[in-house]
């Protein structure tokens, strides 16, 4: 577990702080595409499933890395929008007492469902037009999952928490600056794959080198 | 332009006044919404591109959100029936005049503002309540009540919280526990529970049973009796189902005398009880009230007795499992009594409550004392809890 204090202003002014970088990576293959049953005209008659969005080195995107025991750094309000029938960003975080933004660029309702992991919803608020953006503040800590009641395949995920995380890029990549010295756990996480958590040691000044592997 | 924004500002035609627990609460919000959707779409009008014939068309007016929106699950025609359901729960058949009538219009703009889950429906309905105005709610909700096409179902804006004495004049399907403590100066505390049964028939009439419990003291006994109290078998008929103003209903109950002093004094000659029950909402305040008369057979030992019941009340909050307070003036003859009281619906859905009131005496003080009285209901034909 972690055997440094929490990340303070004052040892970030002070440079006395790391940074941890990685790249998660997968050997599953892409699930297949999505049949589109309702708004074609919008969404396509065919839609990648992104639920193990990987380029074609294997380099995963989507993948929650927390840093254990490390307070904050997650944004006080994030934004989804929905863009050709699906949630951009499909993963993100968020401190709890945050916002979440919603936001669509397309021309027919959405609706953005937010349940708690037992199911019980957060809310479900419609998005009827374009270009009008609400908000819900959520203030539970944990995984929020979003859907859209008209369009069934849609999902997002919120991670609502007070420790410092980040999302994959296209890339596979991710960097966590601002880390004090010491050791961690990074807990993983994706919505398909698995993977242990990874152990790392924060030195000042240096970046700590992590490779992920995630699998069913 | 113009033409996008028209339905976001345009005034009701042939607005209904609003009758039930919504208006103080709901409109300053939806007068910000109406700034908020009319500079939403014109942002949108501003940055888009005009649509291509494959780009489907913003809808103007309520019928066309209706089918670009709603009808998704509720369909075209409201049936709750889409050939590509897009959620798991079934929605409610508006076509159906059971349930497109019974509730008042506030139920269902709670439902279309807040979405389903504040009403105890599925969380799967949306709220619209950040991207429509007040105005188009409620022309959303007089839309999903057309769909309903028989006439003489009489409105649920009269469906009105239930007094602790008097008759609603709403058709209901209810099952009622009625408790009465009644603490009488110079005589020993009297209790009866009066289980209730309401069954509505058809559009506009009900059947009712009540079986009494009692636990009373009769002058000429040092015991209490315990027993069953006077059955009851009523009807009710809604007279005025059309009216958008208020429900009066006619009732005749018949009342078999198989209580304690029946039983003493032996014989079981019914009591026929015709009554007038009316029910409206002003301002959002609920006046609800009952004139009877009970007239005992000719071989009776009853005496005639006039009843007559005035309710007045408030919501505290538009949801179902709202505060309703309220004060009740009961007489009986040249007796006057008043109860204060409150009801609140126990679950999301409403369709369990309860009462709880004091009945003051306001007359023969030094005979009559103050009842602890109150109810437990169930409408036994919705859903108790909310569905997911």
């Amino acid at each position: 577990m972690t055997s440094g204090g929490f990340f303070t202003s004052e040892e970030a002014s002070q440079g006395l702080t790391g940074s941890i970088a990685g790249v998660a990576s997968t050997k599953e293959a892409a699930p297949k595409p999505i049949r589109v049953t309702i708004d074609p005209a919008v969404c396509g008659q065919s839609l990648p499933d992104e639920s193990i969005l990987a380029d074609a080195a294997g380099h995963l995107a989507n993948v929650i890395v927390t840093v254990a025991g490390v307070k904050s750094g997650a944004p006080a309000e994030t934004i989804v929008s929905n863009e050709k029938c699906a949630f951009v960003p499909r993963v993100s975080t968020m401190r709890p007492g945050g916002a979440l933004k919603m936001t669509s660029k397309d021309p027919m309702l959405h609706t953005m469902h937010a349940a708690a992991p037992d199911g019980r919803a957060f809310f479900n608020i419609s998005i009827p037009m374009p270009n009008v953006t609400l908000s819900r503040p959520i203030d539970k800590a944990g995984l929020a999952t979003l859907s859209c009641s008209t369009h069934t395949w849609m999902r997002g995920y919120l991670l609502v928490t007070d420790e410092r995380s980040v999302v994959t890029g296209k890339d596979g990549k991710f960097q966590i600056d601002g880390v004090p010295p010491g050791t961690y756990d990074l807990r993983i996480w994706h919505e398909a794959l698995k993977a242990p958590p990874a152990k790392v040691v924060v030195k000042t000044g240096e970046t700590a080198a992590v490779e992920l592997t995630l699998a069913r | 332009m113009r033409k996008w924004l028209e339905p976001f500002s345009r005034p009701h035609e042939g607005k209904p006044e609003r009758i039930s627990r919504h208006s103080a609460e709901c409109q300053p919000v939806a007068r910000q919404r109406n700034v908020r959707t009319a500079l939403a779409a014109a942002l949108w009008l501003a940055i888009t591109i005009p649509g291509s014939a494959q780009t489907p068309a913003i809808p103007k007016t309520i019928p066309e959100m209706w089918g670009a929106w709603c009808a998704r699950c509720h369909g075209q025609d409201g049936t709750g029936k889409v050939s590509e359901p897009t959620v798991t729960v079934e929605p409610l058949d508006f076509s159906d005049c059971r349930i497109a009538s019974a509730e008042p219009d506030a139920d269902w703009e709670v439902a279309i503002t807040h979405g389903g889950s504040a009403v105890g429906l599925s969380s799967q309905m949306p709220a619209f309540g950040d991207v429509l105005t007040a105005d188009q709610v409620q022309g959303f909700v007089r839309h999903l009540r057309g769909f309903c096409s028989e006439r003489n179902w009489p409105s649920g804006n009269f469906n009105l919280p239930r007094p602790i004495f008097t008759e609603k004049a709403f058709p209901e399907n209810e099952f009622i526990l009625l408790p009465v403590a009644a603490h009488e100066k110079n005589r020993p505390s009297a209790y009866t529970v009066r289980a209730i049964y309401e069954r509505r028939i058809g559009r506009r009439a009900q059947i009712e049973a009540v079986l009494p419990m009692e636990r009373v003291y009769v002058a000429t006994l040092d015991d209490p009796e315990v027993g069953v109290g006077d059955v009851e078998l009523g009807l009710k008929y809604a007279l005025t189902p059309r009216s958008d103003r208020y429900l009066l209903s006619a009732g005749f109950d018949f009342v078999f005398p198989t209580g304690a002093e029946a039983r003493l004094v032996g014989g079981f000659p019914a009591v026929y009880e015709p009554y007038l029950a009316i029910g409206t909402v002003v301002g959002g305040t609920y006046l609800q009230g009952q004139f009877k008369v009970e007239i005992p057979s000719t071989d009776s030992f009853r005496t005639r007795e006039t009843i007559y019941n005035a309710y007045v009340g408030r919501d505290t909050s538009v949801f179902p499992n709202t505060w309703t307070v309220g004060l009740e003036l009961n007489g009986e003859n040249r007796e006057l009594w008043l109860t204060p009281q409150i009801r609140k619906g126990l679950t999301r859905t409403g369709a369990l409550g309860g009462a709880f009131g004091v009945r003051v005496p306001l007359t023969d003080r030094n005979e009559h004392s103050i009842a602890f009285v109150g109810y437990l209901l169930w409408e036994y034909l919705e859903p108790v809890f909310s569905r997911r």
